[in-house]
């Protein structure tokens, strides 16, 4: 500002993390804790209040989560499409941009993953591999609509995302209505009108059977990519370009990171992630997702919640894994709950009302370094 | 100063007005108890119009005939004339701080406090606000406080001084009692030799006539007719976002070693030069070539591949990446120096950042340390550091010293004439005539986004060059 | 063709059409206007399908508990503002991100109100209709905007009170000056957050009148499919509107037509896809924005949140 007010600019040495690990982890473990009981009471009084019992509840949580036999093996098949979903959200809010639309995108990937691969038909484990990656291009392609939208009509991605999930439901839908395009012939739509074929089982991802509990290989996969995504943002160049631009655009821009390109590719990129669970969905999903067969609301809120658990993974790769289980026991559970009296949609509330608890701590801490930091070096230009 | 207009709150002390005891925690407090201030830069918003402008901040029902009619009264009465329905996006700099005056003085304020007023004037204007400024006190009874860090102004327009250095108060004395070396000893805390303190402060010393003899005199003996220019800018035309003309057939050419200051008061298209050479701006016709081959505009990295290194007007708005950590932010144009096929080598980052730290003397937590936690002044180090590690052919140096104290100052301008010195051609952008006289060989003064003038530091004055920014000898 | 032709004259001739049109383009105004009126003030929030959603559920609770529409009135202000509340609070004191708050609220609001539906199942009355002498009997329009149910004449006096709380106000030029330079604003001695939590405020209880127009002057009853992704079409309308309130009427009605022909199509009998039917608003919405988006000026500050010295 001026010489007078700039004093202090040579020699503070400004520190905000000073304040001690321990103390600052505390903190951290206190807020966290206070927050998430919160949410689970105000959840627990909402049952009481319409005439529930909130003990039953979370018993036929973990029973349907984990417990009854054959459990821990669903939640983990349903984690994987959650937490696929959840990388490719990672990506595009690293570069700054707020894709909500992988409903869609997981959609119409696995709608035209599909009719691809219904289309060609070539040996069984080509074919699935086929089916996966144009899944993933069909999810790129539809989040790369919102991506031309933004970058060369300035639509905010955030709507045109959005959007873009009931157009993409209403296409596969129609889609479902032509036997050229997704509908089964006559006769082998049992009494279903809108339905596709169902996959041949040599068509499938293998589901392993450990201990009682199958799932599908895409809980691997999974985590491979979560690996993977995690290495790629934080150790390479790219990573680093895409954060820059996350962080500042016109800095990256000067520095040669195209907000067009990378921008555009990284949405594109979150699409297709979304589209590969869309794909993984269909072709090793089971009886939870279709049952090898492309229906209407196929997606079933696998992007929505994927997208949560995102939110809730603060943009970590590798902390979006536990993440994606809890999410997914919330949602295998929420079947079992029924039985109780209480209606199962009440787990919608509860991860609602996790997502928005998880925020505060955050949001507070963040509040508090910043504040601390500018106490340290009050100099501001 | 923030503290008395209640952006910043007092850790300890108190602050007495009229003999009593105050507090103030807000800019409304401050504003009650008679406290305006006109800011350095503006509070103004563009898509406001001057009246709406001049209201805001006030309480009680809006009355926009009643605050029209109050600006006219304050305008007659201090020769601060402005039509209250123009946007103010669309004034001049000096018409803009104009309203800020009277935004600050229709609230009747007991004290003004001018913060840096002139950086935005022309020097004749600056003489007018100064005039206006004595009959503000003379005539009714009001304090002024000027901050300021140039002894002239200050000098030539107070009655008393008081002198802070680091946050304290070092010295307090009349004006008629103090001179600029007594000053300039009582800013800085050590007797002021060097010739760029000396600019800094804005002290015209009796041997400014003979700066040619002690600057590397390059600038004549350098620019032979056969030398291939390593800038050469041809008839850019640039417009804002607003679609306003920034660039108006801009032309410019330099050679290897010379600092080129660019004059002119702010707001007269010095930016839109600065994003230019980022790749931030894209000319609508004209080209710009480094070396002789056509550097394409607007297209991201460009510029900084063909070799121009910029250190931006507002650091933080292309110069750094406050979320990301100091190490980070020094190869943030250029991560090969850390990386290895296309991964990033976190041992080789650090190693680099240990180096530039201190090579550059940055005052940090170390190269992990996130960027906002860095003072404002180490900081403009990081961003300078990483500049000239680069090995730029050609460097813009936006208003590179404002808001540093006098030894920041002292040693940004002795790294800006080292770079000349090893054959970089510095492009200094400034609003601080004493800055760019010290500094440059040449001088060329820009106005409405053309160039006005140009000329070598020899033919240059105060007076001539305040003539021409001021529009008025173009 | 000329089979195309006809359909679309028996459309724009039917008095249906303007009926249907008024209706959805009256929801997305409520909506529009406090997204609108929170837009100039720098926030975006697309939580707005939540206090719909939110605003329409405690219409039909406060109907369903007390048998007035008056009181369903009162108690959807008070759900679309307690939503709000919560996106003020939640972004504008705490600082958390306002996308990531808005989302969240709407995957909230209508897993809850789905919930409560199924509990409760809450039974509602549609509002009486109020036949404005003279102007109702305007042929085509007449019906459309004089003719409906009283709610919809709230939005008569919402729209120019809207206008002038943001053109003719000390709050409104706050407002305005927050929405495009917060650091400014400021400076000036204005509390930048506070401003937009209450403009957020003053969305919540547009929506939530939109909330109970829907429950009492159109449908009739509650579901939690009932607003259907329309809050983010209204976000669109502000948008498509250029951040001006005329602009963002005209984009309500562009969208609003979108919708009603759908139902008019089909009402007339002619076979068109459903589901290419049911896209078409959405489409339009897109388009509309395509065209429009890069034309128009966002207030300045519009998303970015502000956080004293911090950029």
């Amino acid at each position: 500002m001026t010489a007078v007010t700039a004093g202090a600019a040579g020699g503070s040495d400004a520190q905000p993390l000073r304040t001690g690990r321990w103390t600052r982890l505390s903190e951290w473990f206190a807020l966290y804790g206070m927050s998430i009981f919160a949410a689970l009471v105000l959840s627990a009084i909402l049952v009481e209040a319409t005439g529930g019992d909130w003990r039953p509840v979370v018993s036929a949580l973990f029973d349907g989560s984990v417990r009854r036999p054959g459990r821990w093996g669903e939640t983990l098949a349903t984690a994987a499409p959650l937490l696929v979903v959840a990388l490719g959200t990672v990506i595009s809010s690293k570069a700054g941009l707020v894709n909500i639309g992988q409903e869609g995108q997981l959609y119409v990937g696995a709608a035209i993953g599909t009719y691809f691969g219904f289309l060609i038909g070539g040996p069984g484990p080509i074919n699935v591999v086929l089916i996966l990656i144009i899944g993933a291009a069909g999810g790129g392609l539809w989040a790369g609509v919102a991506a031309g939208l933004r970058y060369w009509r300035g639509v905010p991605e955030v709507l045109s995302t959005l959007l873009l999930v009931t157009v993409g439901g209403q296409a596969v839908a129609y889609g479902l209505r032509w036997e050229w395009l997704l509908l089964a012939p006559e006769g082998r739509r049992g009494n279903r009108n809108q339905v596709s074929e169902q996959l041949a089982p040599d068509n499938r991802l293998p589901r392993p059977d450990l201990f009682g509990n199958e799932f599908p290989l895409t809980v691997f996969i999974a985590v491979v990519l979560a690996v993977i995504v995690a290495f790629a943002l934080s150790r390479t160049v790219w990573g680093f370009r895409l954060r820059m631009l996350g962080r500042n655009p016109r800095a990256a821009q000067r520095s040669g990171v195209s907000e067009t390109r990378y921008g555009a590719m990284a949405l594109m990129l979150s699409g297709a992630f979304a589209g590969l669970a869309g794909a993984a969905m269909f072709t090793g999903g089971g009886f939870a997702f279709g049952n090898y067969q492309m229906v209407p609301g196929f997606s079933a809120n696998i992007g929505w919640t994927g997208l949560l658990v995102a939110l809730v993974a603060y943009e970590k790769p590798l902390a979006a894994i536990p993440v994606a289980v809890v999410f997914a026991g919330l949602r295998t559970g929420s079947s079992f709950v029924g039985s109780t009296g209480v209606e199962g949609r009440i787990t919608d509330v509860i991860s609602g009302l996790l997502v928005l608890a998880l925020l505060i701590p955050a949001a507070v801490m963040f509040l508090r370094d910043r504040r601390r930091a500018r106490a340290a070096a009050t100099e501001r230009v | 100063m923030k503290m008395l207009i209640g952006l910043l709150l007092p850790d300890a002390g108190t602050i007495s007005i009229d003999g009593r005891t105050e507090s103030i925690h807000d800019p409304l407090t401050a504003t009650a108890l008679g406290i305006g201030m006109v800011h350095q830069h503006f509070s103004l918003v563009d898509a406001l119009t001057v009246w709406e402008n001049a209201t805001l901040g006030d309480t009680g029902r809006l009355d926009p005939s009643a605050t029209r009619d109050r600006i006219g009264e304050i305008a007659e009465q201090y020769g601060l004339v402005i039509d209250p329905d123009k946007r103010v996006g669309d004034l001049t700099a000096g018409l803009r701080q104009r309203v800020e005056i009277i935004k600050c003085l229709r609230r009747d304020p007991s004290i003004v406090i001018f913060d840096e007023p002139t950086s935005v004037l022309t020097p004749e204007e600056s003489e007018q606000l100064f005039e206006s400024l004595r009959h503000v006190v003379a005539a009714e009874n009001r304090a002024v406080v000027l901050v300021s860090h140039k002894l002239d102004e200050v000098l030539h327009a107070t009655d008393d001084i008081t002198i802070m250095r680091q946050g304290r108060v070092v010295d307090q004395r009349y004006s008629t009692d103090a001179d600029a070396p007594t000053l300039a000893r009582a800013m800085v805390g050590r007797e002021v030799s060097l010739r760029s303190e000396r600019a800094a402060l804005g002290i015209h010393s009796p041997d400014d006539t003979d700066l040619g003899g002690t600057v590397p005199a390059k600038t004549d003996a350098v620019l032979p007719a056969t030398a291939q220019p390593v800038l050469r800018i041809d008839r850019a035309i640039a417009h804002d976002a607003d679609g306003v003309v920034a660039l108006d057939e801009f032309s410019l050419e330099m050679y290897p070693g010379e600092i080129v200051g660019v004059a002119g008061v702010e707001g007269n298209g010095q930016r839109a030069l600065g994003d230019v050479l980022s790749s931030l701006l894209t000319l609508s016709s004209g080209t710009v070539a480094v070396d002789g081959t056509e550097v394409p505009t607007g297209r991201s990295g460009a510029m900084a591949e063909a070799g121009i290194g910029v250190i931006p007007e507002d650091r933080h708005d292309s110069g750094l990446v406050l979320d990301m950590t100091v190490a980070e932010n020094l190869v943030l144009v250029d991560q090969s120096r850390a990386a290895t096929r296309g991964l990033i080598d976190q041992r080789r980052l650090n190693a680099f950042a240990e180096e530039m730290i201190e090579q550059f003397n940055i005052a940090c937590g170390g190269p992990n340390a996130p960027m906002w936690s860095v003072s404002g002044g180490n900081q403009q180090r990081v961003v300078l550091a990483r500049e000239l590690s680069q090995e730029p052919k050609i460097l813009v140096a936006a208003q590179p010293t404002r808001g540093l104290d006098v030894g920041a100052i002292e040693y940004m301008s002795h790294r800006l004439e080292t770079a000349a010195a090893s054959e970089v051609a510095v492009l200094l952008i400034s609003s601080e005539l004493e800055e760019i006289l010290e500094l440059s060989h040449r001088i060329i003064v820009m106005h409405s986004g053309r160039i006005v003038g140009e000329m070598s530091r020899a033919e240059a004055n105060f007076e001539t060059l305040g003539l021409l920014m001021g529009g008025t000898a173009a | 063709m000329t089979d195309l032709l006809s359909a679309v004259y028996e459309i724009f001739s039917s008095e249906s059409t303007y009926l249907n049109g008024a209706l959805f383009a009256a929801f997305l105004a409520f909506a529009a206007t406090g997204e609108w009126v929170a837009e100039r003030s720098g926030t975006l929030n697309i939580s707005v399908e939540g206090m719909l959603l939110g605003g329409a559920f405690a219409a039909a609770m406060g109907c369903h508990l007390t048998g007035s529409v008056a009181v369903g009135l009162l108690t959807a202000i008070l759900g679309g503002v307690l939503i709000a509340g919560v996106q003020a609070e939640m972004s504008h004191r705490l600082a958390a991100d306002q996308f990531v708050v808005g989302l969240t609220l709407n995957i909230l609001v209508l897993g809850l109100t789905g919930f409560l539906e199924n509990e409760i199942a809450p039974e509602t009355t549609l509002a009486g209709r109020w036949e404005i002498p003279v102007l109702s009997d305007i042929p085509l329009l007449g019906q459309a905007l004089f003719g409906q149910r009283w709610p919809f004449y709230i939005l008569y006096l919402l729209l120019p009170l809207s206008w002038w709380l943001v053109y003719r106000t000390r709050w409104g030029l706050e407002l305005r000056s927050v929405g495009e330079n917060p650091q400014s604003a400021d400076v000036s001695g204005i509390d930048v957050n506070k401003r937009r939590r209450q403009s957020i405020y003053y969305a919540g209880l547009t929506c939530g009148l939109g909330g109970a127009f829907l429950i009492f002057g159109h449908i009739g009853r509650f579901e939690d499919t009932i607003v259907g992704g329309r809050g983010f079409i209204a976000i669109a309308a502000v948008i498509f509107g250029g951040w001006t309130l005329r602009g963002t009427l005209a984009g309500c009605v562009i969208f609003a037509g979108a919708l009603s022909f759908r139902l008019s199509i089909q009402g007339l009998g002619y076979d068109i896809n459903s589901e290419l039917l049911q896209a078409l608003p959405f489409v339009v919405t897109i388009a509309g924005m395509a065209i429009f988006a890069h034309r128009v000026r966002a207030p300045a500050a519009l998303a970015r949140p502000f956080i004293r010295g911090l950029r």
